[in-house]
């Protein structure tokens, strides 16, 4: 593909995406970190789910079990860290405001990542000196590395990102438009990292000698849209640099649920918000449900009307389960609490929301001393679940509702090396010495 | 690292607020939420700066660290306040306080300047705030 035909549309998509992004957050808040290795791990302390680049150096993978790699990490002096959401969802908000006045439209699509549009400018078709810019910005605010992917469409602009973390020489941006020759680098994708591909089509196309990016952009489409019909059409398009995918559209699993809503009248009273809490919970847990998906950690959130005369407040706070979970009854046990402490009396709310983050699939079954409830009667939970979820969808939602009643007693969770809620507790904020 | 001047439609302005309500105590106090970080005070060696142990601190990452500021400084494992001065072409680290000593930086050695501390909170009525 020409040079020209890729510098010269006229909009571009760019995908933000923080680097090792859960290490670098717990690196911004203690800055001894900086410069060593350092994983963190899922909950429970399961396996590790985030590296700095001095613990991949060591050749520490992805997803190995922490009770495995234990005493080699300690061996090594690896630092290690348990999950704080709590932590990464503030990083993450701090990322997504910094980030917004840079592009014309955002798409929040992860904790870690977003997809923006742009103008390219005809006089100005070369990117890469805006995508620097715009790194540098981000680290000096929030002290955080991001990489900065800039393509014609959303699928080129996944694999600049890539080459913008991995490719030898590379200041962290990647501009399709300013390389003069693609084909190399897509020719080094591998056919099943190509996003949104999915595992059936990557095998069909594997059976068939496309093994790379490039192949699959130069196949007859004919082919293409006789076994996978339009989506794999859009996707062999949207290599060729041509925009299908509109920002809002989610080809891969959702890492994310979200449910708000603004109030018709401000809400006043704790009592209130708790329901509206509950309400949008349980909603959330039906979408979850739906997507075959479960929750390790939620999200609540409330602000104010920002025009109603009074000062204006916004504010968010998370919780992490033991067990990620999909069951709504466990999700109103941990996140109601929340309520507590983000409700102020003098502050009347214009908006409320939860969001379920760290989503899993459903199939993944975590063999756990923890496991809140013997095998036999999570089946009996999941099948009421499913019963309620049919109940509400032939009658109507709200059918079958809950009433935000306790479960059992917590479980403690297993954060052993948890850090603490430097961003987001009052009581928890960072000590400076005047000594 | 020095990008290149860009056109002004790439880059972004701040937009001003223009909010029409009773003023905010964020407003007033943060430039950018995004880049604010509170830190708690603990020591007296910035009495002479008017800041004392306990005293909340509001401070910007995202600024500049200038001579004459006071900055949060990442000094031997941990986040230290300093006024940053700068001295016969050096910079030097200085407390507010006559038992502390300044500190030279070492003119190779890049500083770890975390952040400027732009505001500083105190309580007046003991228990009342989150200490």
């Amino acid at each position: 593909m020409p040079r020209s035909s890729w510098a010269s549309s006229h909009q571009a998509i760019v995908l933000i995406d923080g680097n090792n992004f859960y290490a670098s957050c717990e690196a911004v808040m203690d800055p001894a970190l900086l410069g060593r290795p350092l994983v963190v791990l899922s909950n429970n302390d399961g396996c590790i789910v985030s590296r700095s680049a001095e613990a991949r150096a060591l050749g520490i993978r992805m997803g190995q079990p922490y009770f495995q790699v234990r005493r080699e990490l300690e061996r090594q002096g690896v630092v290690v860290r348990s999950s704080n959401y709590a932590l990464y969802a503030d990083m993450s908000q701090r990322l997504m405001t910094t980030v917004e006045p840079w592009v014309e439209q955002l798409e929040i699509y992860s904790i870690d990542e977003a997809f923006g549009t742009l103008h390219r400018p005809a006089s100005h078709g070369d990117l890469h000196d805006w995508g620097r810019q715009l790194r540098h910005h981000v680290l000096c605010e929030l002290g955080l590395p991001v990489a900065v992917g800039i393509a014609p469409s959303k699928v080129l602009a996944k694999l600049a990102n890539r080459l913008a973390k991995t490719a030898p020489g590379s200041d962290g941006v990647w501009d399709f438009g300013s390389i003069a020759d693609p084909d190399p680098h897509l020719e080094a994708v591998a056919i099943e990292d190509v996003w949104g591909i999915g595992r059936q089509l990557s095998r069909w196309c594997r059976l068939r000698g496309i093994s790379h990016a490039r192949a699959l952009r130069d196949m007859p489409s004919g082919e293409l849209r006789r076994r996978c019909g339009v989506v794999g059409v859009r996707l062999q398009q949207e290599l060729r640099g041509h925009a299908c995918l509109p920002l809002d559209t989610l080809p891969a699993a959702k890492r994310e649920t979200c449910v708000s809503r603004s109030f018709s009248q401000p809400i006043t009273t704790q009592a209130q918000l708790r329901e509206a809490i509950a309400t949008y919970l349980s909603r959330a847990a039906e979408k979850l449900r739906r997507q075959r998906q479960q929750a390790g950690a939620i999200t609540v959130f409330v602000r104010s009307s920002p025009f109603n005369g009074t000062s204006f407040y916004s504010n968010s706070a998370t919780v992490t389960l033991p067990l990620a979970s999909s069951d709504t009854a466990v999700l109103l046990q941990a996140a109601l609490p929340l309520v507590e402490r983000l409700f102020k009396p003098h502050k009347p709310l214009q908006k409320a929301g939860v969001l379920l983050q760290d989503l899993q699939s459903e199939e993944i079954l975590q063999h756990h001393l923890l496991v809140p409830l013997p095998l036999e009667q999570q089946h009996r939970r999941s099948a009421l679940m499913a019963a309620i979820d049919r109940l509400n969808r032939h009658y109507g939602s709200g059918t079958v509702q809950w009433a935000a009643a306790g479960l059992q007693t917590p479980w403690q969770m297993r954060r052993s090396r948890l850090s603490g809620a430097a961003t987001t507790r009052l009581d928890a904020i960072p000590i400076v010495q005047a000594w | 690292m020095a990008p290149s001047a860009l056109p002004s439609s790439l880059t972004p302005t701040r937009l001003t607020a223009t909010r029409l309500t009773a003023t905010s105590l964020e407003e007033a106090l943060i430039r950018c939420r995004a880049s604010t970080v509170l830190l708690r005070v603990s020591g007296e060696s910035m009495q002479g700066a008017g800041i004392v142990h306990g005293d909340l601190l509001i401070v910007d990452r995202g600024l500049e660290p200038r001579p004459g500021q006071i900055v949060v400084a990442w000094l031997d494992g941990g986040f230290t306040l300093k006024r940053l001065v700068c001295h016969r072409g050096r910079l030097r680290l200085d407390a507010a306080h006559p038992s502390y000593p300044p500190l030279e930086l070492d003119p190779g050695a890049e500083p770890h300047l975390w952040g400027v501390a732009v505001h500083v909170i105190r309580t007046l009525e003991p228990g009342t705030g989150h200490r």
